[in-house]
């Protein structure tokens, strides 16, 4: 079954003679539990298409489906809520609330998603103990490393069980050893059977999928199936030449 | 001088940039100065035009007042100019108490019986029309504009129809209401104004049953020793009234005795409130400012010359402010020194006192605004401040675990004001500096109408108006406040919120959390804002005070509320559906 699917998913930014299409009439079926990895130049539009695909922002023609819901039609509102139970996003720049804890970073979609305090502060005990940071539950997000905001960052975006986790270059502003963290971390969830779409330009992350998009000018220019199941390379799709 | 020009050319550029920053800081420092100037000037300003009035007509230094008419009455005040002191006089005259109906409305007035060539003490100066003839009434300037009297009506005075000849003005009496000085026998008067007759015709309206009393003007060797003068006659045989020219200098003021407090008053909400709009708008641009900072230390600045940088253009824009504070002020004041139009002149400049206070005024709302900012910049170090924004959030874990358990709109109002906690409370003191002027118009309006006879009350009038209009600038610059401060608010934590939205809060959710951190502050200051323009109206006024029903204050009140979640509507609305992928992205680099 299919977690996400999109159907000739287009984005263009600017209008008249500067209009850029970023992402180009785009099709795509991420199954339940797959790891994709989008890489690809800067400004292909990979960005772009994991902004659409959490619906933070709005495709210009075609369609996104989460499950089994239809989300480009949907309005601010529902889109939100949809965030809320489905969604989890990891942010290249982490995108800590500075004044919260790292704990009460964590448990703010929960809270958000209407769950009591209680439960919430319970999952983001477990999620931090999870990635390492029960020791930093209490410190604020100035106070950790790099590699430990964006492991707080990941805990926080599975605070809601959601479907999928989009991860926009989640090692990008990492040096090795927290890349290292990181990718055990993806891995650890790819095997709890996890959707991940990351989009990254670190070769060593994109080693890591099931699956490997290759993107340019908006368009998907190779789709390569990694691994299988137990891990062996399983072959390749070919979408040029 | 390369420096000057240096900090000359920064501080241009600034402006340049934030245009509207500057315009809001020069509107709102010139509101303040002008009422504060006015309000601090006025009693000056009114005895200025007494004394340019008493120079154009000749005016007494004492007018002896008898308490009835009569051949005693006479003799006693002719014995004056005999004193040694006296050196010249008017009079003695009759002045009758009458009535005085025109366009269907009438007044109390006395009747001078007036020379047909008045002598150098006390000329009325003719501001319209021609001096007295027989048959004909000159009419107190006062008067005339509160009755809309012009030369050539008719007014009727003890049913009887003379011609208005013409228009005038004197110092020889206090201005209009209070015309009349003392009533008979010694006694106090109603609310009156002045006509100017014949004596021949005043003697014939006394003989119509009025009741008529006696006064002369007397010219002393010393215009100054008034008070001697007075000493020296103090007997207890004598039955005069004796008004110095300063006693009925400080007579004329008292028509501005609640006009002043209006105003001082005012000028400091509305510089208070000054303070808290600029600084809210210094504080939102805290990170640039720090990273120009950051920039001139680079490049070699000193502290003293990034402290001008920073410091020159609110003081340059305060004190421009200042001048055409004063400028209107100056303007202005001419008609509220002169509700009557009793006096001439023109008023003078700013005194001392005035300049002062108002320069106090403009450097607290720079310094206040611009100094905190400053010295952050200054302290921070080069390299933090060019490479990392300067967010000073500090950790609140208490009010964090409060607002979790509060519905999403709740929680991130609350959270939004726990980032901010200082401008949560500019917020609040703006509210109530704002319910202050409305709690204080309405106890104004819940005052009883004291008219002077069938007239309205002028200085009722007067302060009514004046409240009127400091309420309307205060809630001016109160509205003007509320949507920047929302809307730096929105800016700052623009990340902040994106991120909520990319977590699942609806743009509902956070437009309604940003209006719920405006309105939470202004729920204390509100509140507080009808006790303090309770207690300020309390102690500016004389006697008891009739406190409008509890009823019109909650309506106030909740009014204000009302006001402050409409207005963040807006701005807040706006700014959460900024779309969440293009802030995101934008900080991301």
């Amino acid at each position: 079954m299919n977690v996400l699917q999109t159907r000739r998913l287009t984005k263009e930014h600017g209008a008249g003679a500067s209009r850029v299409r970023a992402v180009d009439e785009v099709d795509l079926d991420v199954p339940e539990g797959q790891t994709l990895a989008v890489m690809g130049p800067s400004g292909c539009g990979k960005s772009t298409l994991l902004h659409l695909l959490g619906g933070l922002e709005r495709p210009t023609a075609g369609e996104v489906w989460i499950g089994q819901r239809r989300t480009d039609s949907l309005s601010e509102r529902a889109l939100a809520r949809l965030r809320r139970r489905s969604i989890g996003f990891v942010f290249q720049a982490f995108h800590l609330v500075d004044e919260l804890s790292t704990a009460e970073n964590v448990e703010l979609p929960a809270l958000l998603a209407g769950r009591s305090l209680r439960e919430a502060r319970r999952r983001a005990d477990f999620l931090l103990d999870q990635v390492g940071l029960a020791d930093r539950a209490r410190h604020l997000p100035s106070e950790l490393s790099g590699g430990q905001r964006q492991r707080a960052a990941i805990a926080r975006a599975l605070a809601n069980e959601p479907q999928v986790v989009l991860a926009d270059e989640p090692t990008g502003n990492l040096d090795t050893a927290a890349t290292t963290d990181v990718l055990r971390i993806f891995a650890e969830l790819r095997a709890a059977g996890q959707t991940l779409v990351i989009v990254t330009h670190d070769e060593r992350v994109a080693a890591t999928a099931d699956r490997l998009i290759s993107m340019r000018d908006g368009m998907f220019v190779d789709d390569t199936r990694l691994l299988d199941g137990t891990g062996r390379l399983a072959g390749l799709i070919g979408l040029e030449g | 001088m390369g420096r000057v020009l240096l900090v000359v050319r920064l501080v241009l550029a600034d402006v340049r940039r934030h245009k509207a920053h500057a315009a809001m800081l020069v509107l709102a420092v010139t509101a303040a100065v002008a009422t504060l100037a006015l309000g601090l000037s006025l009693n000056g300003a009114c005895e200025a035009l007494y004394r340019q009035t008493r120079a154009a007509t000749g005016g007494p230094d004492v007018v002896a007042l008898a308490p009835d008419s009569g051949p005693d009455a006479t003799r006693e005040l002719e014995s004056l100019a005999t004193h040694p002191e006296v050196v010249g006089h008017n009079g003695p005259y009759a002045v009758v108490y009458s009535d005085l109906a025109v366009h269907g409305r009438s007044s109390g007035v006395v009747v001078h019986g007036a020379s047909l060539t008045p002598g150098p003490i006390n000329r009325p100066l003719v501001t319209s029309g021609e001096w007295i003839r027989p048959g004909g009434a000159v009419v107190e300037r006062g008067l005339a504009t509160a009755l809309g009297v012009k030369v050539g009506d008719r007014v009727t005075v003890s049913d009887r129809r003379y011609p208005v000849v013409g228009i005038a003005v004197t110092a020889a009496t206090s201005i209009y209401p209070w015309a009349a000085g003392i009533g008979p026998l010694g006694g106090p008067s109603d609310p009156s104004g002045l006509v100017w007759m014949t004596a021949k015709d005043a003697s014939a309206l006394a003989g119509r049953d009025l009741t008529v009393t006696t006064a002369m003007d007397l010219k002393l060797r010393d215009p100054s020793a008034t008070n001697a003068f007075r000493s020296s006659l103090r007997s207890p045989t004598t039955r005069l009234t004796l008004h110095s020219w300063q006693f009925i200098a400080t007579q004329d003021t008292v028509i501005l005795s609640g006009t002043e407090p209006i105003l001082v008053v005012g000028g400091w909400l509305l510089g208070f409130l000054a303070i808290t709009g600029v600084a809210a708008l210094a504080a939102g641009r805290i990170v640039e400012q720090t990273r120009r900072a950051g920039l001139l230390k680079a490049i070699g600045a000193t502290p003293g010359l990034i402290a001008a940088v920073l410091l020159t253009e609110f003081l340059a824009l305060a004190v421009l402010a200042q001048v055409l504070g004063l400028a209107v002020a100056r303007l202005v004041e001419p008609a509220i020194a002169n509700p009557t139009a009793s006096l001439i002149g023109c008023v003078v400049g700013p005194d001392g006192t005035t300049l002062v206070a108002t320069t106090l005024l403009v450097l607290a709302v720079a310094l206040l605004t611009m100094l905190p900012p400053t010295v952050r910049a200054l302290r921070t170090a080069t390299v933090s401040a060019l490479t990392s924004p300067a967010q000073y959030l500090r950790h609140r874990p208490l009010l964090t675990t409060l607002s979790a358990v509060l519905p999403t709109s709740l929680l991130v109002g609350l959270r939004l004001t726990a980032r901010r906690p200082g401008r949560a409370v500019l917020h609040a003191f703006s509210t109530a500096a704002t319910v202050t002027g409305i709690t204080g118009l309405l106890i104004g309006i819940a005052q009883p109408v004291r008219p002077y006879a069938a007239l309205p009350n002028i200085r009722d009038e007067q302060n009514y108006r004046l409240l009127l209009a400091v309420t309307v600038m205060l809630v001016a610059l109160a509205i003007v406040n509320t949507i920047a401060i929302t809307w730096m608010t929105a800016m700052e934590s623009r990340v902040s919120m994106a991120v909520t939205r990319a977590l699942g809060a609806t743009p509902g959710q956070v437009s309604a959390g940003l209006s719920f951190a405006q309105l939470l502050p202004a729920v204390p200051g509100a509140v507080a804002g009808v006790y303090l323009g309770i207690f300020l109206f309390g102690i500016f006024s004389v006697g008891q005070i009739a406190m409008p029903p509890a009823s019109w204050l909650l309506a106030a009140v909740l009014a204000t509320l009302f006001a402050t979640a409409a207005l963040t509507a807006l701005p807040a609305r706006f700014a959460a559906r900024h779309p969440v992928a293009r802030t995101l992205s934008a900080e991301t680099v």
